[in-house]
């Protein structure tokens, strides 16, 4: 007998602003969607581990993207004629439309570092059509991370980027898990996590938009690894403190990748607030 | 300032830190392009201890302690003792844990020099002191 993972992979066509996309997105469960967002420059892989969870999928359909330029979502047509930046207002209506277009009915979005950020974004918007939002390494404004080095012309970008973000883990997460986010991250095109990153520390702030989250209404949990430097364990203080009722879990021992970099960690601060967002 | 403080950057703690650095299998393996000279600085109230170390593929070739003026290197890390015992600690604070860490959220650790030399040989590099951290003081 094969030995089978119960991830299944699938491509999604979506239509934005008279764009076609052809998205690909794998899942794994049944039940109340759980909509996940990868990292700047990485891919729907880094919630492998998450998807394979028994303990979630019998009561989770988990479902994670590859967003365009990433993974195997291929760039919109004409991709060559146009310099990839991503900006808040073209991310929102992504991960809206895949949401609409998979009909998730009431799910809940969570996603890492920029898709932590997002969260944030598609909490304050459409509040009410969400049961909550899981935000990993959240922050409402993050400057700090783009440099030209990034997208450069002398520099293996590859590599760079790989290492760039390598130290993001925490020192004590599994070399493994470490080294497989390495190797996620420098599989990314010419530019991607340049652009991305555009998005996640200059174009985002959402410290004004986070104080009009009602959580009677869509649940807030942020969980932070206490080893992020991007997203620093205060930085996600300041946005709980933004969001009354919300859940702060600072991550004892973790980065900024607690989905791939220590899954057997990360699932023990996880699974409570998977809990407290099926609860009604 | 605990005692593995006063053993950073002294001639012995270079000797085998080179040993280290030259023994690591990774190391030898990425660092095929790996040909540069940089210098670790150090500063504490009464002194500054510089070297320059000089990588010829994968491998530190030359420990140049207190370099002249005529030694040139590409780029180098300066900060201070603080900053380099809390880097080099065993069980390194958060912030203090990567150098990257420490270049974006740690002002007092600086890359001076030409910063496109570093970041070309970023794998490597990042490679390389991260094996120097398992160097005993």
């Amino acid at each position: 007998m094969p030995d089978l993972e119960p991830i299944v992979g699938r491509y999604l066509n979506v239509n934005i602003d008279q764009v076609n996309y052809r998205i690909y997105f794998e899942e794994a469960g049944e039940g109340i969607p759980l909509l996940c967002l990868h990292t700047a420059g990485a891919d729907s892989r880094q919630f492998r581990h998450l998807l394979n969870d028994a303990e979630v999928t019998r009561r989770y359909r988990v479902i994670a993207f590859d967003m365009p330029y990433h993974g195997r979502s291929n760039p919109p047509d004409g991709w060559w004629l146009q310099k990839y930046l991503l900006t808040m207002k073209g991310y929102l209506a992504l991960v809206r439309h895949v949401w609409l277009a998979l009909g998730l009915e009431r799910p809940v979005i969570m996603g890492g570092s920029m898709g932590g950020a997002i969260v944030l974004k598609l909490a304050a918007e459409y509040q009410r059509e969400l049961h909550g939002i899981i935000g990993l390494e959240s922050s409402a404004f993050a400057p700090g991370r783009y440099n030209d080095y990034l997208h450069h012309p002398a520099i293996h970008g590859s590599e760079l980027v790989a290492s760039y973000t390598f130290g993001l883990c925490a020192p004590n997460s599994p070399e493994t898990s470490r080294r497989e986010n390495w190797w996620y991250y420098s599989q990314s095109g010419p530019g991607v996590y340049a652009g991305d990153v555009h998005y996640y520390s200059n174009d985002w702030d959402g410290r004004e938009d986070i104080k009009t989250i009602d959580t009677s209404v869509c649940k807030v949990s942020l969980l932070t690894g206490e080893y992020d430097y991007s997203c620093t364990p205060d930085m996600t203080r300041a946005v709980a403190a933004a969001i009354v009722g919300s859940r702060l879990v600072i991550m004892n021992g973790m980065g900024h990748f607690p989905m791939v970099e220590n899954y057997p960690l990360f699932r023990e601060f996880l699974l409570p607030e998977l809990d407290f967002m099926a609860t009604t | 300032m605990p005692q593995r403080a006063h053993s950073i950057f002294s001639d012995d703690w270079l000797v085998r830190a080179q040993a280290q650095v030259n023994t690591d299998a990774e190391l030898q393996l990425i660092g095929t392009w790996f040909t540069t000279a940089f210098s670790l600085t150090c500063t504490d109230r009464r002194a500054e201890r510089r070297a320059i170390v000089r990588f010829e593929r994968g491998r530190l070739v030359d420990i140049l302690p207190s370099p002249r003026l005529d030694v040139r290197c590409a780029f180098g890390f300066r900060a201070s003792l603080e900053i380099w015992t809390k880097f080099f600690a065993a069980n390194p604070e958060p912030l203090y844990h990567d150098f990257f860490a420490m270049l974006m959220r740690v002002p007092g650790f600086v890359l001076e020099g030409d910063t496109l030399v570093a970041m070309q040989n970023a794998r490597a590099l990042h490679r390389a002191m991260n094996v120097m951290r398992s160097v005993e003081p």
